[in-house]
């Protein structure tokens, strides 16, 4: 076994240099796999509609906040939207899905009343926009994730 | 023949659930403070066992402790070393191998965790070099065994690899 | 002075080893909804929602904030507790302050976990201290076994009691619809020919890692006898802390570690005039992790003296029929959603004195309970329900 503890110069202090490394299994649950199976099987992007609040929430959710109901009508939302804010990390960490300078934004698709956070691609950072409009780049290989959706990429 | 309404026939189909795994482990650094240091210390340049003792009521406390628990005076630097050889009093196997958070996989410590009764009257928890389930007992005489080589030690209480079985 | 707080309202989800199904708020927002019809409440009643989870186990940091639509909990007061085992049990006392204050009169309490998220037991070795704990640890289980093999010694109990009270767990969790594990074991032989674990501990003898929720509803007193006509009282509770710094947390052979069951059940004993506790408290919803556990504690909580645990399960006392009542719900060793398990002590005490607890109601009338929580290196928390005050 490598050693796991460090002697710090001059003073009889060790550092213990250790992990939790126990891996996570999480579930969608039913609502959230049927969303996710749309983007997969359909390159179909769905929301849920709450009828006494009118709100359509994206990606599809099983309870309205506000109200507290149960949701249960199905809406198919445009792979258009409106970007409402956008940052551009160049921080490196291990959980990232892609390398830096990552650029990301909370988008709003047409039809949803909810924004919600992905990447933006084919964009170089100067001409990034709050307002502007983008499309989703659906990837070839989808596997069932929010990550089917490559990025957002600017329309027009 | 009247044929059948397609709805009627088509099949049940298993709603099917997306299950999303997540592995990537947390690094974290962590401090002895300098009574564990003492301990690391006294284990890796003299192969001794240490605790420290509490100036009210002489109770030697390992961990070693900042305050002690029983009066909550300051300790001080008062330190003792404890005897290697006990009887152990507690004990157990692993049969499973369980996950080990900190590398990151499962193994079966092969092992018995034992809680052992140093000879001044301290109880040391500790694993035992008996690996045959038929030889452990209750009551039985160990010694513990340190790591020989200078530069492996200085892991603190994993120096001592082992309790060892003596006979009496 | 504290206000009088009532159980008003108890939910539960159907506890599972995994709920593929429904992601963990919705699992939570389950057991919020049938407190909620249980107590013919609307979510816009409730003044404050607690929480009660480890998220280590799930590896989901700050749950609490990522459900608040699912539970209900928007723009309301509140907060999440974790205090290891005894989470549930510190949650119920959190909401119990929240309206014994006299500031709030509506109060849901929750405790939950997801355990098919990850492995408990590697979340358990990972919270001991790095340097100690990671050496010899082998989770909570290690130390119930070296308890097991300590209690053996020392009282002369036998396998064979710990297989009475892993049938009467069983026989308990098969009339329980909440349960989790329902085996339909026959025998004490068929327990004794099942596997070792952890040394001494069968794969039997431990609880499961069960994911599930569980709801309570408390109210002020002018609140809860407007809500329902069978208002559970909660008369009292107590918490008890410490850090063992001597030998085996859970059965300790020098005679000097200060058990905080002593501690908690001497103060909460004294403040309701609990004399003989058997005689005093009609039954005890306990939290037992294993059943060589649950004799230990039959001692430590007063129901008998030292080294008579295994007698009272030899002589049927503590059945479901018998005279003094322990965990006819089938207790932790049948499910065990860890965050949740103490509020499920609850629960299933409430329901006892209720009358509403079915096919797994004790057959003598209760009308004092007592439910405890136990955690961590053996914290404490009890929880004394009365149907009267």
């Amino acid at each position: 076994m490598s050693k796991v503890t460090e002697k710090l110069e001059g003073m009889n202090v060790w550092i213990y240099h250790g992990q939790i490394y126990i891996p996570n299994i999480y579930s969608a649950g039913a609502v959230g796999s049927r969303f996710l199976v749309g983007l997969r099987d359909k390159k179909r992007i769905m929301g849920t509609r709450c009828p006494t609040c009118n709100r359509v929430y994206v990606p599809a959710r099983s309870v309205c906040k506000d109200c507290f109901s149960q949701l249960d009508e199905w809406i198919e939302v445009s792979h258009q939207g409106t970007v409402l804010s956008y940052s551009v990390c160049h921080q490196p960490n291990p959980v990232q899905p892609v390398e830096t300078p990552l650029v990301y934004g909370i988008i709003q698709l047409d039809g949803a009343d909810t924004g919600f956070v992905h990447m933006l691609g084919e964009v170089d950072p100067e001409q990034l926009r709050v307002g502007m409009r983008v499309q989703a780049v659906f990837k070839e290989e989808r596997v069932a994730s929010i990550l089917d959706i490559k990025y957002f990429k600017p329309l027009g | 023949m009247a044929r059948e309404s397609p709805k009627k026939k088509a099949k049940e189909s298993k709603p099917e659930y997306i299950q999303v795994a997540f592995n990537t482990p947390r690094p974290y650094n962590w401090s002895t403070g300098k009574y564990l240091g003492k301990f690391y210390a006294e284990a890796k340049e003299n192969r001794k066992i240490v605790g420290n003792r509490c100036p009210k009521c002489k109770e030697i406390w390992l961990q070693p402790t900042v305050v002690c628990p029983k009066c909550k005076v300051d300790m001080g630097w008062d330190w003792v070393q404890l005897p290697q050889t006990g009887t152990v009093t507690q004990y157990t196997y692993l049969v499973y191998p369980l996950w080990d958070p900190h590398y990151g996989e499962k193994w079966a410590n092969p092992y018995p965790s034992a809680m052992i009764l140093l000879d001044n009257g301290f109880y040391y928890r500790a694993f035992l070099e008996e690996t045959d389930k038929d030889k452990l007992r209750v009551g039985m005489r160990v010694q513990a065994v340190w790591k020989e080589d200078y530069e492996e030690r200085g892991q603190g209480p994993a120096d001592i690899l082992y309790f060892r079985t003596i006979e009496d | 002075m504290p206000n009088r707080v009532a159980i008003v309202g108890i939910g539960q989800t159907y506890h599972k080893r995994g709920r593929p199904d429904v992601n963990q708020a919705e699992m939570v927002g389950e057991a919020v909804r049938a407190a909620l019809a249980d107590a013919q409440l609307s979510i816009k009643e409730i003044e404050g929602v607690f929480f009660s989870n480890m998220e280590t186990f799930e590896g989901i940091y700050l749950p609490d904030h990522g459900m608040a639509a699912e539970v209900g909990s928007f723009g309301k007061p509140g907060l999440k507790v974790c205090t290891g085992g005894t989470s549930g049990g510190s949650v119920v006392v959190e909401g119990f302050y929240f309206v014994a204050s006299g500031l709030y009169d509506l109060a849901l309490v929750i405790g939950f976990e997801k355990q098919d998220c990850g492995d408990t037991t590697a979340a358990i070795t990972a919270a001991t201290t790095p340097v100690w704990g990671k050496g010899a640890a082998t989770g909570a289980i290690g130390e119930f076994a070296k308890q097991a093999l300590s209690y053996m010694e020392t009282s002369g109990a036998k396998e064979e009691h710990a297989a009475m009270v892993r049938l009467k767990a069983d026989r308990g969790a098969c009339r329980n619809p909440y349960a989790h594990l329902k085996l339909g074991l026959k025998s004490v032989d068929e327990i004794l020919q099942s596997g070792y674990l952890v040394w001494p501990l069968r794969l039997l003898d431990f609880c499961p890692q069960s994911c599930g929720a569980c709801a309570l509803i408390f109210a002020s007193e002018g609140s809860a006898k407007k809500i329902t006509k069978k208002p559970v009282w909660v008369a009292d509770v107590e918490v008890v802390h410490q850090e063992p710094f001597r030998a085996g947390i859970f059965g300790d052979p020098t005679g000097q570690e200060t058990y905080t069951q002593h501690v908690a059940c001497e103060r909460l004993y004294r403040r309701n005039g609990i004399t003989n506790p058997r005689k005093d408290i009609d039954m005890a919803e306990i939290y037992e992790p294993s059943n060589w556990e649950e004799m230990n504690l039959y001692e430590h909580l007063h129901f008998c003296e030292k080294n008579e645990g295994w007698k009272l399960i030899e002589k049927g006392i503590t059945e479901m029929e018998g005279e003094f009542p322990v965990n006819p719900s089938g207790g932790v060793i049948a499910t065990n959603p860890i965050g949740a398990t103490p509020v499920i002590r609850v629960a299933e005490a409430a329901l006892q004195i209720r009358g509403d607890a079915g096919e797994h109601q004790a057959t003598r009338d209760i009308k004092t309970a007592l439910a405890t929580a136990l955690g961590g290196p053996n914290w404490t928390v009890l929880t004394l329900l009365k149907r009267s005050l």
